[in-house]
This record gives structure tokens, C-alpha cells and sequence, in this order.
């Protein structure tokens, strides 16, 4: 693997992303990051804390209306993640931390398909008080996402090797 | 400036956010899970009031602000947290300081809402617009929270 990684890291992209002074780089791809996870996390958190009570006296169905922000904020991040991924494939690959934010944002995404299936398709949403089965899977969505947040902050405090000097 | 920022430095807080190992990287994600928290609540509440998802109700719909408060709480004690860690990163970074203007600005925009916006959101119903004036609140407070996490992003790249 260590072939692959300096062979992206000796890349013109991957080196531009990592050493341009400009701030419109770096620093814009991880606040780029930032802001899409705001929107896709705190977007789903509203829906998870809607369906497990909070402002019960709110329709859900109107909350469909956010999804296109949600899927805009996972897009923005699927993009800028892949961008950093190219700037320091190293750091993020040999860190154990990055293969359990992958497996929060996968679990995650499958959950939010679930609530999009079981509960916005559902022809009585918003006639009959919320099943418990909508409960779970708010409940998992919220404690997803909330992983995948952890576990991305994390990288910066747990990376063993920023860059392969040689292979 | 200068006394304050040694007088932080000297506290037993600030002792702990350097020496224990996971201070300052539990407080990290607690932020990121405050900012995240609040702009899922009072980011969606601002956009309900600029005519997305105008079947909500803002009357029920403003009960998710109490969860922004608790977001903007974490967020309030975690952040605080950082400076008395490292009073140096923040004290005389102009990213933390331009962040601060615009959490000063929103707190005026918080007062302004409840003192003459609030009674007119509270009686609309689903489908309803909200008046301009709520619109300019909501807008005010929708782009200065994406402000507040831009600038907050940047302080790592203004340490002076």
C-alpha cells in the first residue's frame, strides 16, 4: 500500500492541496468539511429528535423538505473527504480511527435510508402516534452520526504517520 | 491582555487541558457535536421562517431551539475550555476575534427576536409566511452561524 499512497502524495493535486499558502485551499476543504457535517448531521439529529418526541405537536412530513439540504451537506462532504484523502492518504489509511468513521457514516446512511423508507413513505405519518420501531432507528441515527462526528475529530488526535517518505 | 493570559495559564484548569491526555480531544468532539446540534435545530428553525418546509408549525416547531441552547451550552464550556487551555491560540488570533463579533451580533439578533419578532412567529400557522421581519432575524441568524464555524475553523490558521 505504501506504493500507492507516496505515488498520490508525489501527485501534483495531492501536493498543491497540502502546500499551497492559500486559504482557499487547506483550510476551505476543512471547513467546507465542517459546515456539510453540520447540515447532514444536524439535519438528521432534527428529524431523530422529532420522531422520538421533541415538538411533538409539529407534522414530520414536512420535514422532507430538509432531505435535499442533508444530501447537499453529505455531497459537499463526500467530495471535500475524498480532496483530503488526496492530500494525506497516509495519515488517514494507517489510522484504525478513520475504518470506524467509515463504518459510522455506513451505518449511518443505511439507518437514514431506513427512516426515509419506514417513516416518510408511510401513507398514516402523522395520523397515529410515532411506532416504536421509528423510536430505534431515530435512536441508532442520532448515536451514527454522533460516532461518525467522534470518530472524525478523533483523526487529528490519534494519526500515527502523516506522510510515506519513500516506499 | 498579556496578565490575563497568564493568570489563565496559571489555572488548575489549564493544567488540565495540557497535561491529561484526553482533555482536549474529548472537549474537540464535543464541540463538533454542539455545532452540529445547533445548526440541525436553530439553522432549521431559520429556515422555516425563510419558507422552507413551510408546512411546519413554528409555534411547535420552536421547541427545538431549547435543543440549540444545549448545543450552544456544550459548545459555551468546551470552547472556554480551549482558551483557558491555550489563551495564546485565541486571545490575539483575529479569526477568534472576528468569531466573537459575530456571537456578539447573534446574541443582539436573539434579543431582538424575542422582544419584537417572536409574538408574530408564534401565531402563524402551518403553511404561513413569516413576516419580513422575522425573515431578516432568521437570515441574520442562519449565515452568522455559518459564520461563527467558519471563523472557528480558522483560528488553527491565525495562531499567531
Amino acid at each position: 500500500m505504501a506504493f500507492y499512497f507516496y505515488w498520490i502524495e508525489q501527485s501534483a493535486f495531492s501536493t498543491w492541496l497540502r502546500e499551497s499558502p492559500s486559504l482557499l485551499v487547506f483550510p476551505t476543504l476543512l471547513l467546507l468539511h465542517t459546515i456539510g457535517m453540520g447540515f447532514v448531521a444536524g439535519t438528521n439529529a432534527a428529524i431523530d429528535l422529532r420522531v422520538l418526541g421533541v415538538a411533538s405537536q409539529m407534522r414530520i412530513a414536512p420535514m422532507q423538505r430538509f432531505l435535499p439540504l442533508m444530501w447537499s451537506g453529505f455531497w459537499l462532504n463526500a467530495v471535500t473527504g475524498v480532496a483530503l484523502l488526496i492530500a494525506y492518504p497516509t495519515k488517514a489509511f494507517t489510522n484504525p480511527v478513520f475504518y470506524i468513521k467509515l463504518a459510522f457514516i455506513a451505518l449511518a446512511l443505511v439507518n437514514t435510508q431506513m427512516i426515509r423508507n419506514e417513516v416518510f413513505r408511510d401513507p398514516n405519518l402523522d395520523e397515529r402516534p410515532v411506532p416504536r420501531k421509528w423510536k430505534i432507528l431515530a435512536g441508532t441515527s442520532l448515536l451514527f452520526w454522533a460516532g461518525a462526528i467522534t470518530a472524525g475529530r478523533l483523526l487529528a488526535h490519534t494519526n500515527s504517520q502523516l506522510l510515506t517518505e519513500s516506499y | 491582555m498579556r496578565y490575563f493570559q497568564l493568570w489563565l495559564e496559571s489555572t488548575r484548569l489549564s493544567g488540565f487541558m495540557n497535561q491529561a491526555r484526553f482533555g482536549w480531544p474529548i472537549c474537540a468532539c464535543l464541540h463538533f457535536l454542539g455545532l452540529s446540534l445547533l445548526l440541525g435545530t436553530v439553522g432549521l428553525f431559520d429556515l422555516r421562517l425563510l419558507g422552507v418546509a413551510k408546512g411546519l408549525s413554528p409555534a411547535a416547531m420552536h421547541r427545538f431551539v431549547r435543543w440549540g441552547v444545549l448545543g450552544f451550552a456544550i459548545n459555551l464550556i468546551t470552547g472556554t475550555m480551549f482558551i483557558v487551555g491555550k489563551p495564546d491560540r485565541y486571545i490575539y488570533n483575529p479569526a477568534f476575534e472576528l468569531k466573537l463579533v459575530f456571537l456578539l451580533v447573534l446574541g443582539i439578533n436573539v434579543l431582538v427576536f424575542y422582544s419584537i419578532v417572536h409574538s408574530k412567529v408564534a401565531v402563524l400557522r402551518p403553511g404561513d409566511s413569516a413576516p419580513l421581519g422575522a425573515k431578516i432575524v432568521a437570515a441574520t441568524s442562519f449565515l452568522l452561524w455559518i459564520g461563527v464555524i467558519c471563523a472557528g475553523r480558522m483560528v488553527a490558521f491565525f495562531i499567531p
